[in-house]
């Protein structure tokens, strides 16, 4: 039963254009990531070269060129915005289409009448979006390698493709948070599109609200993955920043600019801790779907919506 | 002697403080076409979605083919078959992918081969390969249908079969439920507004009256007993207390 309520998802989402719309945008943002980041690195080359030359008609020695030692992979930071903003949008939409026929169009009713247990449905809902979320990630990974290997000329080294790889597994997992936000919301609530806006609601407050309370007010913009340019000791930035580690959109931003090389270095273990909040924020929100599935009233539909 | 296709004992239930449901005492034998007859609200929907295990009764004991609704959930299920008044299955499939869907959620052994051969049966072959978003009610009645049949349940549950079809949509719909209870020996569960159609198709009829089952009878015998009744509408009316 789960495989086939997963394989139904899977088919349903290949044909609902809003999703498909949104996955084309990703994945068309994705290949465009390592362009942008390529012309960047290529400004910064000619104002650097244009200084030397100014250095060198005053005769003045030029400072070697500190854009030499970029790593490959921070080509690829736009990346780290795209994933909160078109890649959350997506896996919100995900979640809502899965869930949101069966709840309001009654579909569930049908499902229900037959030898489906609550369990086997939720587990394969799922199962459904986590392969289509997989899917999409290995499809913007194969993006970003092959947009990597035009503008660089060059295949990506072992080291770094596994932390490319590394970066969308995290990715995964964030986008999973937000599916799973997805369905919750349609469930608590009786109205498809109340779902919808409740999710969107939801979306806005955990990838621009939380970050403006918990670090926003230092200089860097909420959705910019710079930490911070000077150290606070003012009392209410301390208190604010102390709900930092809950901000999983914040610190998805982190961990993810360690691993693409573009932040400032810090040990594996603590980039490990970053990710735990998003781990905590899918369990906890797993088991809620779960759990509002086992109550859920299908015998009533809201059709006529 | 075996188990009756449906049986209600002393079910009742009800909505916080609204009892939709009173006591209600049901059998209905395997081979009947059963009419639930009753006003908006009477309680007929919240009675199939207790038996169709959608709803645990509040208080009473029901059971299909021998099967508790609660305790036997999973045997009910294999049994029954249901089409719900306002049926919408997933608009971005086909009506084939739909009913493979259902079949397989039904255990059934060969999914594709149990749609196109239900599709066949209900004539609608040419419907399968057409996503049910380009239907219009009829057509989507019928996929209703074959999705309630596509396991080959005993007992057939239908609420408001008839509603938003037009008069050649009622017509192929009495003649497939006939089709169904003499052909495929399904028990048929109905329940409905129009009592036209329970006097051609029904065998027997229960009348719900606020929660209440005020009469169950065969058609035969109910023509007996109001004899001076033209209609079953005019039964009908003298049964909820109103004149003729």
């Amino acid at each position: 039963m789960t495989r086939a309520i997963a394989a139904q998802l899977v088919l349903s989402l290949r044909r609902q254009r809003t999703f498909l719309a949104l996955l084309v945008t990703l994945l068309v943002m994705t290949a465009l990531a390592g362009v942008i980041g390529w012309i960047s690195h290529r400004t910064i080359i000619k104002v650097y070269d244009e200084a030397v030359a100014l250095l060198a008609t005053t005769g003045t020695p030029a400072p070697p060129n500190p854009f030499d030692t970029k790593p490959t992979l921070a080509l690829l930071s736009n990346m780290v915005i795209y994933i909160p903003l078109i890649g959350a949008l997506m896996a919100l939409v995900l979640g809502h289409l899965s869930m949101a026929d069966d709840q309001s169009s009654g579909i569930g009713r049908l499902i229900f009448s037959r030898q489906v247990s609550r369990r086997s449905y939720v587990t394969g809902k799922m199962l459904g979006a986590f392969t289509v979320l997989t899917v999409i990630m290995a499809a913007s990974l194969l993006v970003s390698v092959a947009s990597l290997l035009i503008v660089n000329g060059a295949v990506l080294s072992a080291p770094d493709f596994a932390r490319l790889v590394l970066f969308y597994v995290i990715s995964l997992l964030y986008l999973t948070a937000f599916a799973l936000i997805g369905m919750v919301t349609v469930l608590l609530t009786r109205r498809r599109s109340m779902g919808l806006l409740l999710a969107l609601g939801v979306w806005l407050v955990l990838t621009f609200a939380v970050p403006q309370f918990t670090s926003g007010l230092r200089p860097t913009a909420s959705l910019n993955p710079i930490t911070d340019p000077v150290s606070t000791s003012q009392t209410f930035f301390d208190i604010t920043a102390t709900g930092r580690p809950i901000s999983v959109s914040e610190q998805y931003k982190e961990a993810s600019t360690r691993v693409l090389e573009i932040g400032i270095p810090e040990p594996g273990s603590a980039t490990a801790w970053r990710v735990l909040p998003i781990g905590g924020l899918v369990l906890i929100l797993g088991a809620l779907t779960a759990l509002l599935v086992n109550r859920h009233d299908y015998s009533r539909s809201s059709v006529n919506e | 002697m075996p188990e009756p296709a449906v049986e209600m004992q002393g079910v009742s239930h009800r909505y916080g403080s609204a009892q939709v449901l009173r006591e209600i005492d049901l059998t209905i034998e395997h081979g009947e076409i059963f009419g639930f007859l009753g006003h908006n609200g009477a309680g007929k929907t919240t009675a199939i979605n207790i038996l169709t295990t959608l709803l645990v009764p509040s208080s009473g004991n029901a059971r299909v083919c021998g099967h508790d609704v609660v305790a036997d959930r999973s045997k009910v299920t294999e049994v029954i078959g249901y089409l719900p008044s306002d049926v919408r299955l997933y608009d971005h499939m086909t009506a084939s992918e739909n009913l493979e869907f259902f079949a397989k959620l039904s255990g059934v052994s060969d999914p594709r081969k149990a749609a196109a051969d239900t599709l066949d049966y209900l004539e609608s072959s040419e419907l399968g390969p057409r996503r049910m978003s380009t239907f219009s009610t009829g057509m989507r009645q019928r996929i209703g249908i074959a999705q309630a049949i596509v396991h080959r349940p005993r007992v057939l549950f239908l609420d408001e079969p008839t509603s938003g079809l037009d008069p050649t949509g009622v017509r192929q719909l009495r003649q497939t439920i006939l089709r169904l209870n003499s052909e495929l020996g399904m028990t048929v569960f109905m329940n409905t507004h129009l009592l036209s159609e329970v006097s051609r198709v029904c065998t027997t009829i229960g009348v719900l009256n606020h929660g209440e089952l005020i009469y169950k009878d065969s058609m035969a015998k109910t023509t007996e007993r109001f004899p001076d009744e033209a209609s079953l509408e005019d039964i009908y009316d003298r049964m909820e207390g109103r004149p003729s």
